[in-house]
């Protein structure tokens, strides 16, 4: 349970400070350029955060299926990645990986 | 030009609803009242943020943990904001704080790679403005959905696992050279080490450390084609000069 106070002073500042991520550049454009270099290492993070998100949820997760030592999701998502870099659709990953989720933990 | 905007919008959008209908679910699995799962959607408007700092405020993490985490989620905007700025240098403040509001990383991939279809800055914002009307529609109709059917889902679906799914299918396009892989590696080791430390400073501190390590590796490779430019131009400037590249709109 989120404590209501907690969550709007949290949304409160995420939310201006987003805004005024986005807005930086659209509203200053005239007199500040981003140069080649700052946007090339802006460009790594989603790599380096969205992983960063994913592993422990998935690594540190205690599943049922004894034959993978409970680690199901883990081996789920290995093959997720790969499917999605074949196929490259979100949709079709997403419905890959909670079916093959589903098959792994009850008939495995 | 709203209309072909919108329209190129559409094919997105099937990457857009699993997304939106995780995060409503999320919403209602974190016991998050109607306001506060529709107005945090309204006014943060970015998921992937949104479903990081709803995972940490579960556990009770501090607030500066919390906004900080977000906001670095959120940083990628930055690059958008500054390669979308161009279009709109002189349109008015209300264009401007629309078109800022509604970047994300799907209306700008919609403009990216739509870059054909329109011929003059104001027919570019104009597909901007139709591309996200229907991105706001898809997104918030599908948190709404997701936040009031969710429930009603079998348990033995293990919807809380697209969370996960949804995140690789958003980095995995992104992983265009060796040095994003490389990133991303070290990315999930540091994470999973990292798990232990207190105040869930695991997720900032690994991926602050896999950032720099970025920068690190895109120093090198940067050198290397400044080099190439310096034998290449008679005219060379100051390698930090802040020009924005045009060409990569």
């Amino acid at each position: 349970m989120i404590g209501s106070s907690y969550f709007w002073f949290n949304i409160f500042f995420l939310s201006i400070g987003t805004f005024c991520i986005r807005g930086f550049f659209i509203f200053l454009s005239s007199r500040i350029k981003i140069s080649t270099k700052a946007k090339e290492v802006l460009s790594f993070i989603p790599a380096a955060i969205l992983p960063a998100m994913v592993a422990p949820m998935v690594f540190y997760h205690q599943g049922q299926v004894s034959l993978l030592f409970g680690k199901e999701r883990l081996l789920v998502l290995i093959l997720s990645c790969v499917f999605c870099y074949l196929f490259k659709s979100m949709l079709a990953t997403i419905i890959f990986g909670l079916a093959l989720l589903y098959f792994v933990s009850n008939y495995v | 030009m709203f209309l072909k905007g919108f329209k190129a919008m559409l094919p997105i959008t099937t990457g857009i609803l699993p997304f939106g209908l995780v995060m409503g679910t999320v919403s209602y699995a974190a016991n998050l009242s109607s306001v506060e799962a529709l107005g945090m959607n309204f006014i943060m408007f970015s998921g992937s943020a949104q479903l990081a700092v709803i995972e940490l405020m579960l556990q009770d993490t501090s607030s500066i943990v919390v906004i900080a985490t977000g906001l670095l989620i959120n940083l990628r905007f930055m690059l958008y904001s500054a390669a979308f700025s161009p279009y709109v240098e002189n349109s008015n403040l209300w264009v401007k704080i629309f078109c800022a509001y509604n970047l994300t990383d799907q209306t700008y991939s919609a403009m990216k790679a739509n870059e054909d279809k329109y011929k003059s800055i104001p027919e570019a914002v104009e597909f901007y403005i139709g591309s996200a009307i229907c991105m706001l529609l898809a997104w918030h109709g599908s948190v709404i959905i997701g936040f009031i059917f969710g429930n009603f889902l079998p348990t033995s679906i293990a919807l809380d696992y697209a969370i996960p799914l949804s995140f690789i299918t958003l980095v995995i396009p992104t992983l265009k050279h060796k040095n994003y892989i490389y990133v991303a590696i070290l990315s999930t080791v540091l994470s999973i080490i990292f798990k232990p430390l207190p105040y869930n400073l695991g997720l900032l501190s690994s991926a602050l450390l896999a950032l720099m390590f970025g920068a690190f590796l895109n120093r090198k490779s940067l050198t290397e084609s400044q080099i190439k430019n310096f034998m290449d131009t008679d005219n060379v400037r100051d390698q930090n000069s802040p020009e924005l590249n045009k060409e990569e709109l």
